[in-house]
């Protein structure tokens, strides 16, 4: 008990975020956020390696996964922020949120910031502009549980929430849009499915 | 009454069992006729009391009092599903909406708004401003210090025209900036 005492601890102490990342000392290099305790799956999708392509191949686009951890927000609204830049290219996206009046926006942007200056240092994108995003999601991150003071001594117990947010940008220009279903093609649809009905167990 | 919730979760289960006790000793003991019990403030509807009393103190005499006019207030019937709730988040009206009004700022070709002026422009405006004011400031010397005639800021190498005659002079030791054109 006293074992499992300490590490819930340690495991909500972390002492190696109070220190910020650029400590001065050269000689204890202290590990601080970059590493946490266990790596995420997001962060091992950059590891892969692809046997070398055959020469007839079409060229691989390069795929560069990003993330971010703990974000002092909400997934529900991040969310919304994360469908606005699904599928554009990554000047437009960082356009749109520039000026958008979202706190999340401004985490969003650095994100991909970070994400395209990634993608020219370490995964041999040649122009930085020529980034698409292929997925953006939201995650929730670990929530705290804290009291909330109502008038008469009543209570309520609120959740302090936190996020993840994930991005895959994939080198090459936007997919074009997909054309809308009309209600046109929905019933041509459904008059070939009457159509391509056969009678079974019979002549 | 003040409950906090520290980190180790033994100990918070620990309280919260504590809390419940508590809660439960006080309804039980005293309270059958007075206030209704202190308790969490979730979901307050109704009043806890029974219905019975209600009818007993309000039937005969007044018009709908408070007590009548708790009992017809709104609450929801049915837990909103998770498929409601998703169509009232995800539909169109809900979502946001990608600006169309975004362009190129000719001057220092960072991203500005239409109608809106460049932030980096404002922002290199706004500082040589304040170096300016901060100059203005040293030569006033204290507050309600300022002379009745016009200001004209001069940079380096330039001297006062014969229009600028009867004006204070504000001088500042740096090139003149492109963009603050000397009449």
């Amino acid at each position: 008990a006293g074992s499992a005492c300490v590490r819930g601890l340690l495991g909500w102490a972390r002492p190696e975020r109070w220190l910020p990342s650029s400590t001065v000392s050269p000689l204890s290099c202290i590990h601080t956020s970059s590493s946490l305790p266990t790596v995420g799956k997001w962060e091992k999708k950059n590891r892969i390696v692809y046997p070398p392509q055959l020469p007839g191949e079409p060229r691989r686009p390069a795929e560069i996964y990003h993330c971010r951890r703990e974000i002092k927000y909400s997934k529900d609204k991040m969310w919304y922020l994360a469908k606005l830049i699904k599928g554009m290219s990554i000047d437009q996206a960082l356009a749109q949120l520039e000026f958008s009046d979202k706190k999340g926006a401004k985490v969003i942007k650095e994100v991909l910031l970070e994400a395209q200056e990634m993608a020219v240092r370490n995964h041999n994108v040649e122009f930085k502009s020529n980034l698409h995003i292929a997925q953006s999601l939201t995650g929730r991150g670990r929530y705290m549980k804290r009291i909330r003071y109502h008038g008469k001594g009543m209570y309520g117990i609120m959740k302090i929430v936190r996020c993840h947010y994930f991005v895959k940008l994939v080198e090459g220009p936007p997919p074009p849009p997909e054309p809308q279903k009309t209600g046109y093609d929905q019933a041509k649809e459904y008059v070939q499915q009457l159509r391509s009905r056969t009678l079974i167990n019979t002549l | 009454l003040v409950v906090v919730l520290s980190p180790l979760p033994r100990l918070r289960g620990l309280l919260q069992r504590c809390w419940g006790r508590l809660e439960r000793g006080l309804l039980s003991g005293l309270f059958g006729s007075q206030s209704p019990p202190l308790g969490p403030a979730l979901a307050v509807q109704a009043p806890v009391c029974l219905p019975q009393q209600v009818n007993d103190t309000g039937e005969s005499s007044e018009a709908p009092s408070l007590l009548d006019s708790i009992l017809w207030m709104a609450a929801p019937k049915k837990r909103r599903t998770i498929e409601v709730n998703r169509c009232r988040r995800r539909n169109p009206r809900n979502l946001i909406k990608v600006k169309t009004n975004i362009d190129v700022c000719p001057e220092c070709g960072n991203l500005k708004q239409k109608h809106v002026l460049c932030g980096y422009c404002y922002a290199k405006v706004k500082a040589e401003t304040r170096l300016i004011r901060m100059e203005i400031g040293k030569k006033e010397g204290g507050p309600l210090n300022a002379p009745p005639v016009e200001t004209v800021v001069l940079y380096d190498g330039e001297k006062p025209t014969e229009k600028d005659e009867g004006k204070r002079i504000i001088e500042r030791a740096r090139k003149r900036p492109s963009w603050f054109v000397q009449d």
